[in-house]
């Protein structure tokens, strides 16, 4: 009775502000000549789906963040085996570097990583935004891969060689299917933090390829529209909300320190 | 230590880190060195450079500003800590006893993780708007005023931060607890164990790595607050919130980029240090 009582009131402190959004979602904000103040409708899903710039911005947060994902999931999987079958110099040390960048916070870098960017023609493309996002998902895909490849036996491996795979076909074929959940939860992990990150996403979009998060920015002015903020947040929310249901059954693998 | 030494020993697994230590030389070891550089030059422009040794070093922490920053911002992961840390390791012991239904829990808690950082503060600032909001006309009504009172906007942030980020410190924690053999906690029971003394002795020790990867997380991402924290009260009211990381921000947007360099520098030394110390504590603990 107790414990039902203290989740309840949990639930009621995740949900509140995300129905406070979603209530202000459906409410017109700005009174116009057509739509009275206070009216509730889908005027404002309307009005994003009708902004060229909003529409864009899901798109170019869309292609960043899957870049970056299946990005960190190829350069993490072969250094996730690695750490998992064998011991080499400087494995330890490894760790510690993974373990550093993950938790060195963006703005320290954001100066720099702008100035080099901008050299090599990085700035305001979704690859640029998709390889500095590494920085902290990289860590996170390989101690998540790390876990999944160790709980698999060795021997599993030794057959794959024995069949003839080796390489990319061992990867491919045999490792890839046996430890698929484990790329799920990596690829959950690495979608949230990219999706949901502006301290790069910002730096790295000065003039075009805006990311949902500085598209929502831009929209406060003297007269923000805040029913159709929210109606952006609301939809910004959806890519989220499927990658949790997708993983939900292994959400509960999670990732531990490594170091 | 098992998992040390079931591995063999083969240097040729440099070929395979090699792709992610490229990956993180580029975007994190090539910044990293460049704002070091930066920090001890004075920066007009990219063309027009100088050199001034550890002047904005000594600068920066010979002021009572930065002290006082530091201050606050250790204040604020302190509290964050131990609000976040043991709330989310009973929400996770909670779930626990849900078995399969637990997943409902997670994936609640997992729900403010899916939303953009920047729109977090609004949304808070929505619910407490004391017209519009749902929470706002009963707040003002007790008087919460977290635009002019000091410790209002604390616990406003502190709120925002746990809504924020409790999801993450329930799924891991869940994870290290689900992953116990169920035959320990049985065998406890059948001892007489206490509820308190099980999660002491057969499950805090086994969440270890779990709960040290909470901790770093939550203490550096507490640690360099600046979204919500500006967002929602830009430091105010008279300097109460002002972070460490809001201090950055000023000098970034003033384009003192030699002080933002050397600020960003200390910060990264600070944010290492306790890194190392703690990985270090972890260590010890092991062997």
């Amino acid at each position: 009775m107790m414990r039902g009582l203290a989740l309840l009131a949990l639930a009621g402190f995740i949900l509140l502000p995300l129905l406070q959004a979603v209530i202000l979602s459906f409410t017109a904000t700005l009174a116009t000549d057509t739509v009275a103040l206070g009216t509730r409708g889908l005027m404002n899903y309307r009005n994003v789906l009708a902004t060229p710039e909003l529409r864009a911005a899901m798109v170019n947060s869309a292609v960043y963040v899957s870049l970056n994902v299946a990005l960190s999931i190829a350069v993490a999987l072969p250094a996730a085996y690695a750490l998992a079958r064998t011991r080499f110099t400087g494995d330890r040390h490894f760790l510690m570097l993974i373990l550093v960048f993950r938790v060195t916070p963006p703005v320290v870098l954001s100066l720099p990583i702008f100035i080099l960017f901008s050299r090599f023609g990085l700035v305001n493309s979704p690859v640029g935004i998709a390889l500095v996002h590494g920085l902290f998902n990289l860590p996170v895909a390989i101690w998540i891969l790390e876990s999944f490849i160790r709980a698999v036996p060795r021997e599993f491996d030794e057959t794959a060689y024995l069949d003839g795979h080796t390489g990319p076909s061992f990867f491919f074929r045999h490792l890839i299917p046996q430890i698929a959940p484990g790329i799920g939860v990596a690829a959950f992990f690495c979608f949230i933090f990219s999706w949901v990150e502006v301290v790069f996403a910002r730096i790295l979009t000065v003039t075009g390829g805006k990311p949902i998060t500085m598209a929502i920015q831009a929209m406060f002015s003297f007269q923000t529209d805040m029913g159709k903020v929210m109606a952006m947040t609301c939809l910004s929310l959806v890519p989220g909300v499927a990658m949790i249901w997708f993983v939900r059954g292994h959400l509960a693998k999670g990732f531990t320190l490594r170091a | 230590m098992g998992w040390r030494a079931m591995r063999i020993h083969d240097n040729r697994a440099w070929f395979l880190i090699a792709p992610a230590l490229l990956l993180l030389g580029l975007v994190g070891a090539l910044p990293l060195l460049a704002v070091i550089n930066y920090g001890f030059h004075d920066i007009f422009t990219l063309a027009d450079v100088h050199w001034v040794g550890v002047q904005w070093f000594a600068d920066i922490l010979a002021s009572d500003r930065f002290l006082a920053s530091l201050g606050r911002s250790l204040l604020f992961s302190t509290l964050a800590l131990t609000i976040q840390v043991p709330l989310g390791i009973g929400v996770a012991l909670l779930l626990l006893g849900y078995g399969r239904h637990a997943v409902w829990g997670l994936m609640l808690g997992a729900l403010p993780l899916v939303v953009p950082w920047n729109m977090i503060p609004m949304l808070w600032l929505g619910l407490i708007d004391p017209q519009a909001g749902l929470l706002g006309p009963g707040l003002a009504a007790i008087g919460f005023d977290w635009k002019f009172t000091g410790w209002h906007t604390w616990a406003l942030i502190l709120a925002v931060d746990t809504w924020h980020w409790l999801g993450l410190v329930v799924v891991l924690a869940y994870a290290g607890l689900s992953a116990i053999p169920p035959a320990y906690r049985q065998a406890a029971a059948i001892d007489g164990a206490s509820r308190w003394a099980v999660f002491r002795h057969i499950e805090l020790p086994r969440i270890g790595g779990a709960l040290a990867i909470v901790f770093l997380l939550r203490f550096v991402d507490s640690f360099m607050i600046y979204t919500e924290a500006f967002a929602i009260n830009a430091g105010g009211p008279s300097d109460a919130t002002r972070f460490l990381s809001i201090e950055l921000g000023e000098e970034i947007k003033g384009f003192s980029y030699g002080q933002a360099a050397a600020r960003a520098t200390l910060y990264f030394l600070i944010v290492l240090a306790v890194v190392w110390a703690f990985v270090a504590a972890t260590r010890e603990r092991e062997t």
